[in-house]
């Protein structure tokens, strides 16, 4: 019979048809998204503010498209996002191994319990200014700010994670003799690590957030800076222009790269997968 | 808790039966190490830096901010007319930014075709910085009360329909299908299916808003507003006085804390009894803070 061997020909066939499908319907989603985004902003700057508050798409557009062809736009990127990542740097360091404390002890546990609460909630503007009162103007300002807004993320997640690696694991390392060091080295920080990442990825959008606002109170370079210099200027659209470039930049990082370097490490545990 | 951790922290070597053990080893004196630990360190940073100011002299600060004392000449403190100011200002937009994202996320989650126009401009909203429309309103309206009220419940309300729209979202499908073959009412429907897996979500909502609203409510008075409590920290930071600057960070820290821990923390945790009733503590309080800053 050939209706037998014909039958997954078929399905494959179908199923390609709905891999196709699905990207045509996320690009049109995203086109209709996008577009969605730029009429009500023309609405609204069109009808309701008027040209001069709200300025229309096209023209901050054009300066978006401006800053990017001038090179001035990486000129300023390329500190903003070093900075960004030497403050993750930070968070991972100092976060890692207070998480694993919290995540192994009780004790420890306890005495960093109302630290990595607090500092959630604690209001961004005021890590940017102290941040400018202990360093002054410099580029290490927004390095701080940003290790001490994701450090508790870090440190949480790695505690959080400590509690899913395989006891089995541990116990057998155990009962065959290895130290107390070849389980911390080869065991709990492999599982762990994909769980401090995943720390480092919930807390980007905030940390971006507060690097600006540092970056607006204190630098002399960067994203943050050109607003801020803008702003000054009384220029809405500059003002616009070099903030939409950095939230597509930005989401584009998370998207593309933050979020499949995180699927990447977490491969091997697909129950926990993102 | 889980058994791991517990097991761990008693296989600990060297710790006796003796009472004063007992005492070190206990979560009451590892809170108040904690806390000795910070006090430390500041000390120490102030130290290093000395435009830092020690703990000391800000809570000296502090104090005769609050009580009204004189900082030295004619200069008095002032402390509750600032939040006096800050309040009102604070609380209106707080309710304004709840009414408009619960608008805003009914519409998205409501609607497929309002989703798809809408959703991708929402996320462009949660992603903007709150010193952006501190910016924009200054330069809009100028001065006073207007432009901090709008830099509050437009940074704010973007995170209420975000968590509105999940809650919609997850009204479990099949118990409305059900209630759909079993014709129940609307009322009941909505009474014992819509609110209960609402509540947490648009609580959880609450929550940022409050705590993203607070940032920006002190920007905003930061840039355009002559008194209120974000005025009054930068009148101490432009005349260099940093020990009153620092005087009035504790201040909001404190404020906020409280605000979050005793009442908001506590709302959305009853809220969300029903779903979470299974996690640990510490997947709870992951999940507590993971939570504040994807506002997801």
């Amino acid at each position: 019979m050939s209706g037998i061997p014909a039958a997954p020909a078929v399905r494959a066939e179908e199923r390609l048809s709905l891999a196709t499908r699905r990207r045509v319907r996320g690009v049109a989603g995203f086109v209709v998204g996008v577009g969605g985004f730029l009429v009500i902003w023309a609405l609204l700057s069109r009808f309701v503010f008027g040209e001069f508050t709200l300025p229309p798409p096209a023209e901050v557009g054009r300066i978006m498209w401006e800053i990017l062809v001038t090179g001035e736009f990486f000129q300023q990127f390329v500190p903003t996002i070093l900075r960004l990542a030497y403050g993750f740097g930070l968070a991972l360091l100092i976060g890692f191994p207070i998480g694993y404390l919290m995540g192994t002890s009780r004790w420890w546990r306890a005495f960093f319990h109302d630290m990595v609460m607090v500092a959630g909630s604690i209001p961004g503007v005021t890590y940017a200014v102290l941040a400018l009162v202990v360093l002054g103007i410099s580029i290490w300002g927004p390095v701080l700010s940003v290790g001490l807004v994701a450090m508790p993320y870090v440190a949480i997640n790695v505690a959080e994670g400590l509690d899913s690696v395989d006891r089995k694991l541990v116990q057998m390392s155990d009962t065959f003799g290895r130290g107390r060091a070849t389980i911390v080295r080869n065991v709990q920080v492999p599982s762990v690590a994909p769980f401090a990442f995943a720390g480092v990825r919930l807390s980007f959008a905030l940390a971006w957030k507060v690097e600006q606002l540092t970056e607006v109170f204190g630098s002399s370079s960067g994203i943050g800076f050109q607003i801020r210099h803008e702003f000054e200027d009384f220029s809405i659209p500059g003002m616009l222009a070099w903030v939409l470039l950095f939230i597509v930049f930005m989401i584009l990082l998370e998207r593309f790269v933050l979020t499949r370097l995180e699927r990447h490490l977490f491969r091997w545990r697909p129950e926990d997968r993102p | 808790m889980s058994s791991a951790t517990v097991a761990a922290s008693s296989r600990a070597p060297g710790r006796g039966p003796n009472r004063i053990g007992q005492v070190f080893r206990s979560d009451g004196f590892a809170r108040f190490a904690s806390y000795v630990f910070l006090l430390v360190l500041w000390q120490l940073l102030s130290l290093y830096e000395e435009r830092f100011p020690p703990p000391a002299e800000v809570f000296g600060f502090l104090w005769t901010e609050v009580t009204g004392g004189s900082h030295g000449g004619v200069v008095r403190g002032e402390f509750w007319e600032h939040f006096a100011a800050t309040l009102p200002r604070f609380t209106i937009g707080i309710a304004i930014s709840m009414l408009l994202g619960v608008l805003t996320g009914v519409l998205i989650g409501g609607s497929k075709a309002a989703e798809a126009l809408l959703k991708d401009t929402l996320l462009m909203l949660v992603a903007l910085p709150a010193i952006i429309w501190a910016f924009l309103t200054q330069m809009w309206l100028g001065l006073g009360d207007y432009a901090v009220v709008i830099t509050t419940f437009l940074s704010a309300f973007p995170f209420v329909a975000v968590n509105v729209v999940q809650g919609i979202q997850a009204v479990p499908r099949d118990l409305r299908r059900m209630s759909g073959a079993f014709h129940i009412a609307g009322y009941r429907r909505l009474r014992h299916l819509l609110l209960p897996a609402v509540a947490g979500y648009l609580f959880a909502g609450l929550r940022f808003a409050v705590i993203i609203g607070w940032n920006a409510v002190l920007l905003g008075e930061w840039f355009s507003s002559s008194e209120g409590v974000g005025w009054r920290s930068r009148y101490w930071y432009d005349a260099n006085r940093y020990q009153g600057f620092v005087a009035w960070v504790v201040a909001f820290i404190a404020f906020i804390v409280l605000l979050d821990r005793l009442v908001l923390v506590r709302l959305q945790r009853r809220a969300f009894r029903w779903r979470d009733a299974q996690l640990s503590d510490m997947e709870r309080q992951a999940d507590e803070i993971d939570v504040g800053v994807t506002g997801a």
